[in-house]
């Protein structure tokens, strides 16, 4: 049992590269925008169970006023501040109730302005005009302003957790009590991804003037829907309705509770108890458990994911014997049997993938992924055993029920082809830290999920190659030119055909090189009762739909609870 | 009416009870006041026959053990071989007590997995019986310098938070059977010291003890001829509690991902295996058959040694 | 009495210092260190460097040791690195959370195994005592995760008689509180029932057999005054003796149970603290329960010398 769920490292808590994006860039008025992140154009659902005649998640009936809402999450976060503790999807789902960020994904994949007005590019890319949206006050009175603003970015630049995702930015300056001027270092069509990742959510002066004097817990705060009340750790967070929300009308609720739940079953088991309303999972069988059930509705990231998906994988070392033999990684893809593995460890929800994108994504392709082929496996195990001896390999997990089954399955399956495995459990810090040092062979991991392929480059690029013993962010340490100029490529284009043709590239490399075996799609869930109502179709301000379910983080502000 | 009790107070008992660390007082009565009992009393329970229960006792306790040292030689399933079309099964011909959540024969993982767990159990209290034990032993006849110092240390070994220990020691060093196996040994020194120290000091004043003093005894003689036959009943049903506590305590260090690297089945992990990813709900018996075994070994254990008590007449069932 | 007291706190204090040292040692031994929890996978070699040096981790190990002995001494035991919650706050929050979890598993255990052993002992080896031994055993068998899974499954989500997870305060609402606290408090308490049933039962065995009681039953006293009145008193010291015992383990053993039930308590803060290497957290929390450990048996040997009268105090 992990003690604390596992972060993954999802293009939300990677903020390296968070506003160095490249990407989708559909703006107020902005020309030429890109649209890059197109997955299915509607917001997730998995239309389960829900009562007749409803979608699930989709509220029915006219909004009522007031209620309380009790959310069960996977795990407890840090904190509030944005530059000084990093959010996985339970901290935005924290950050999403009493903060804004800058800007937000809509249904369709592109960025939309959120609590800013409009984001507005020059002709180069490279300096980029914010208006902030006019009378908007935080919680404590104090107006939104320019200043406010620079302030945050300040304050994230400065910080050792968010100053990289921030280095392309040269300044931020409020040239009127309303704008913000961000210049860069270099033209990037896609600076407005990274508004509505952890560095595009803005709190009060008096939250960083608190933080600054010495109190690293000070009280969050922001513009958001709901007001901080009360936070005991690994106990509960509660909010209240904001009275002077500068959305008309909103939020529906009176109060929000979350209660971090370590347990997928306890979890199950509260929701089933009536000590929450609505719970979060990342366990697929969730969903078996819950479908078909009167008086729940079931939400998953089975269908409607923006952009790439959270992917579980196995990462391999290039660097390391015998990872770095590529013909060894052939055949540790090769004797993988996905369906198999699927069907146990995804509860047969997951879909199988070749790759980072799925099906209607434009930088989807035939990557030539190795299929299931354990003959093939073998013979290379032999070829190489032939001269090296039995290739023998650690495959390392954290302690986590889900995915001790897991290498045990991939375990079964590598020794039957002739690799000697063994497994070694060992804590999510530490995990992280040899993930950083290039200190294993094999690992499971799960990561990606970005809205943009571009927020990927620092885990790919060439130049975060380091040796093995020193910090490198290429954790499997696969150096490829092809990879590094795509990649580049993508970042600097803005002609769809030639953005798409690089990705679609840089994923068949990929599955070249094979640093990573895919195994599936990781997938988030949200099961509600029947009486909350709408927790999975926001809109933006300006009406759009907003993305409903991205990744695990659901938006709070539209939900109701019926009678 | 004076409580025959406090007739017995003997020099034996102030000296016991007296200046020791804390806690000591309390532990030393409970053992002193089970241990020093009349020795030739005993007629409530006259000499029964063993019985059918005892013999059912005996034959689990051997066929449990012979299964562990035969496994190899049994005409068992390989105990790591999956089976995904066979997941989750109930028992039936081929499997005759099931098969787990990957389709693993749960007879074989079972009798495997008994090694790890007995293993761990008797092996484990047999390091707290040498060092402990025998520390004890000696400590608790001889007083002095040396009981105090090896007091302090059992007791700060007792204060000290488990949890991190384990945790600590086995990510520095790893886990393996080995390790596992020596890390819960080594916790149950302290405890092992002192219920034997308190034993053995109770004993130490004696008569008869003083008596093979007096007529010239040398120390070895004494601890080894008059104190340690009467400190091994005691012994035995403390460390039998022991060892069924170290297998119990083996599943939640499973449960916390510190026990013996998978696939490698023990009762303990079974047990957890069992409980995890709701398979209470799919698959019951992976959890139930270890825990059973557990259950009928320790009730077999304890049958045999109250029979056996009452056979010989040494005292009533302890613990 | 004065000297008495006196050796006392001095054993108690070379205690805390020597467990103080271990912990430290411990701790800092573990590979890894906070800087990759709180930069997470962000992290530069420069960045962990300036971290690591912000928090004070790039001194050597003795310097540190004694700066945090020295806030120690004057009450401050620091904060997490984490979420700079303070660790006496932790302990505040924590300690009623498992207190209440030990009282109630407690209660439950003696209020089983003490009338179970009182009738049991009576007649030993018939039906109702194998019946009894027999579910001990089969309660030691169980540990406490396995327990716990299965108690929700049966009274909270199938009969709804009790929450599956929470925890409200006994100050803000006692009722709510206890029905609370009733499943986890059954599912530690197995271990305890048995132990005391087996302990009590044995005593009261070896204690029906002496003469005195023989002398009470000739002077024609009933078997249930003779029971309560003169068997059960002194047999009841070993109770108290293991239970001085065993609520040390239990002190250890919490962290399963708040985990699952979600009880902020300060087991599973330590063990969370030590996977995230949360120093300050582990050293404080493993000082201030040893401390409570010592304590607790210096209570209960304390109360052995007004008690029962053969101890001799100095």
């Amino acid at each position: 049992m992990s003690v604390t769920e596992p972060q993954e490292i999802s293009r939300r808590t990677f903020l390296s590269q968070g506003a160095k994006a490249g990407g989708a860039v559909v703006l107020a008025g902005a020309a030429g925008g890109a649209l890059a992140a197109c997955g299915s154009s509607t917001s997730g659902s998995s239309s389960t169970s829900a009562p007749s005649g409803s979608t699930p998640g989709v509220g029915t009936g006219s909004p009522v006023r007031g209620g309380s809402l009790t959310v069960g999450l996977v795990a407890e976060i840090d904190g509030f501040y944005p530059p000084n503790n990093h959010w996985d999807t339970n901290g935005f789902n924290y950050a999403n109730a009493i903060y804004d960020p800058l800007c937000a994904v809509a249904a369709d994949g592109s960025i939309q302005p959120y609590l800013c007005q409009s984001v507005t590019p020059n002709s180069t890319f490279d300096t980029w005009t914010m208006v902030l949206r006019p009378n908007v006050k935080f919680h404590d009175g104090s107006p939104l302003t320019s200043a406010v603003v620079v302030a945050n970015f300040e304050a994230l630049q400065a910080s050792l957790l968010t100053g990289q995702a921030l280095t392309q930015v040269t300044s931020a300056t409020a040239t009127d009590p309303m704008t913000v001027v961000y210049k860069l270092q270099a033209p990037n069509p896609g600076f407005a991804a990274g508004l509505t990742t952890q560095v595009g959510y803005v709190v009060g002066q008096a939250m960083i003037d608190a933080v600054k004097a010495g109190n690293p817990r000070a009280t969050p705060v922001g513009t958001g829907p709901f007001v901080f009340q009360s936070w005991q750790p690994n106990d509960h967070f509660t909010v209240t309705r904001n009275p002077n929300y500068w959305r008309p009308g909103l939020p529906y609720l009176d109060q929000i509770t979350f209660r971090p739940i370590p347990d997928t079953i306890q979890r199950e088991s509260t929701l089933k108890t009536g000590g929450v309303d609505m719970i979060q999972s990342t366990d697929p069988d969730t969903i078996k458990r819950f479908s078909g059930q009167s008086g729940y509705q079931v939400v998953d990231t089975t269908t409607g994911v923006l952009g790439e998906p959270t992917v579980a994988f196995i990462m391999l070392n290039t660097a390391v014997a015998p990872t770095n033999d590529l013909s060894i990684r052939r055949a540790l893809a090769q004797s993988l049997d996905q369906a198999t593995i699927q069907k146990i460890f995804g509860g047969g929800y997951a879909k199988p993938i070749n790759g980072l994108f799925l099906p209607g994504s434009p930088y989807y392709s035939e990557t030539g992924f190795p299929t299931y082929d354990p003959a093939a496996a073998k013979k290379l195990v032999a070829q190489y055993a032939a001269s090296h001896g039995t290739p023998k390999l650690t495959l390392l997990t954290i302690t986590d029920p889900r995915l001790a089954q897991v290498v045990q399955i991939i375990q079964n399956m590598w020794n039957q082809v002739g690799f000697d495995v063994s497994i070694s459990q060992i804590e999510q810090a530490n995990l992280i830290n040899d993930f950083i040092a290039g200190q294993f062979q094999a690992t499971t991991s799960y990561q990606f999920g970005a809205i943009d392929p571009d927020l990927n480059y620092v885990w790919w690029s060439t130049t975060t190659v380091k040796p093995v013993g020193s910090i490198a962010l290429n954790f499997p340490r696969n150096s490829d030119p092809v990879i590094e100029q795509n990649m580049l490529t993508g970042r600097h284009t803005t002609d769809q055909a030639t953005r798409a043709k690089a990705y679609q590239t840089v994923n068949e490399q990929l599955a070249k090189d094979l640093p990573y075996l895919w195994l599936q799609q990781y997938v988030f869930t949200e099961v509600a009762t029947s009486r909350v109502q709408n927790f999975a179709n926001p809109t933006l301000p300006s009406g759009a739909k907003q993305y409903a379910y991205d990744e695990g983080i659901f938006v709070p502000t539209q939900i109701w609870l019926s009678k | 009416m004076p409580d025959d009790r406090e007739l017995l107070d003997t020099g034996a008992s102030s000296q016991l009870l007296g200046d020791r660390f804390p806690g000591m007082a309390a532990t030393d009565e409970a053992v002193m006041a089970i241990s020093t009992e009349h020795l030739d009393g005993g007629d409530v329970l006259a000499k029964k026959p063993l019985g059918f229960l005892f013999w059912f006792a005996v034959t689990w306790v051997a066929v449990v053990f012979l299964a562990a040292i035969l496994a190899n030689v049994l005409p068992l399933q390989n105990p790591n071989v999956q089976n995904y079309s066979a997941l989750n099964q109930g028992p039936s011909t081929a499997h005759w007590l099931g098969t787990d959540d990957l389709g693993r024969d749960l007879l074989a993982r079972l009798i495997f997995g008994s090694r790890v767990s007995l293993i761990v159990g008797f092996c484990g209290v047999a390091i707290g019986l040498a060092i402990g034990g025998t520390a004890g032993l000696i400590s608790g006849y001889k007083g002095g310098k040396l009981d105090i110092a090896l007091n302090a240390g059992s007791f700060i070994i007792l204060a000290f938070p488990a949890i991190v220990a384990v945790i600590a020691i086995v990510t520095f060093w790893g886990a393996s059977l080995l390790h596992i196996t020596i890390i819960l040994g080594v916790g149950t020194i302290p405890l092992m010291f002192r219920v034997i120290r308190a034993t053995s000091l109770s004993f130490a004043q004696r008569d008869f003890v003083i008596a093979a003093k007096t007529m010239g005894a040398t120390d070895t003689r004494v601890v080894l001829r008059e104190i340690l036959p009467n400190v091994v009943p005691v012994m035995v049903t403390f460390s039998l509690i022991t060892v069924a506590g170290i297998i119990v305590i083996e599943g939640t260090l499973a449960f916390l991902g510190l026990s013996v690297s998978l696939p490698t089945p023990s009762w303990g992990n079974l047990i957890n295996e069992g409980t995890a990813n709701n398979a209470l709900s799919t698959d019951p018996f992976i959890m139930m058959w270890p825990a059973l075994s557990m259950f009928l070994l320790l009730w077999s254990i304890n049958l045999i040694g109250d029979r056996l008590r009452q056979r010989f007449d040494i005292r009533e069932g302890l613990l | 009495m004065g000297k008495y007291l006196i050796r006392r706190f001095l054993q108690l204090v070379v205690v805390a210092f020597v467990i103080s040292v271990l912990t430290f040692l411990l701790v800092h031994l573990l590979p890894g260190d906070p800087t990759t929890v709180i930069l997470g996978p962000n992290d530069t070699a420069a960045n962990r460097a300036i971290l690591l040096k912000q928090l004070g981790l790039n001194l050597p190990l003795w310097q540190q040791y004694l700066t945090w002995i020295g806030a120690v001494f004057h009450g401050n035991l620091g904060t997490s690195y984490l979420n700079h919650q303070s660790v006496s706050h932790i302990l505040a929050t924590g300690a009623p959370v498992d207190l209440e979890l030990i009282i109630i598993s407690q209660f439950i255990a003696f209020a089983v195994a003490v009338p179970l052993a009182l009738v049991t002992s009576r007649r030993p080896n018939k039906a109702l005592d194998n019946v009894a031994t027999t579910s001990t055993f089969g309660l030691l068998a169980l540990p406490p995760f396995v327990v716990a899974p299965i108690l929700v499954a049966v009274f909270a989500v199938g009969l709804g008689w009790f929450p599956a997870t929470g925890y409200t305060p006994f100050t803000q609402s006692p009722a709510q509180n206890i029905h609370e606290m009733i499943l986890p408090s059954v599912a530690i308490t197995a271990g305890s029932i048995a132990v005391y049933y087996r302990l009590l039962r044995s005593d009261l065995i070896s204690t029906l057999q002496q003469d005195f009681i023989t002398m009470a039953r000739s002077k024609g006293l009933s078997g249930r005054r003779i029971m309560w009145r003169h068997a059960f008193r002194p047999s009841s010291f070993s109770l108290l003796a293991a239970a001085g015992i065993n609520i040390g383990a239990l002190i250890a053993g919490t962290f399963v149970v708040e985990l699952l039930f979600v009880l902020p308590g300060i087991g599973y803060a330590l063990v969370q603290a030590v996977e995230q290497r949360d120093y300050l957290v582990v050293q404080g929390i493993a000082l201030v329960v040893a401390v409570a450990y010592v304590l607790i048996q210096f209570i209960i040997d304390f109360i052995f010398t007004i008690v029962d009268p053969r101890v001799v105090r100095e």
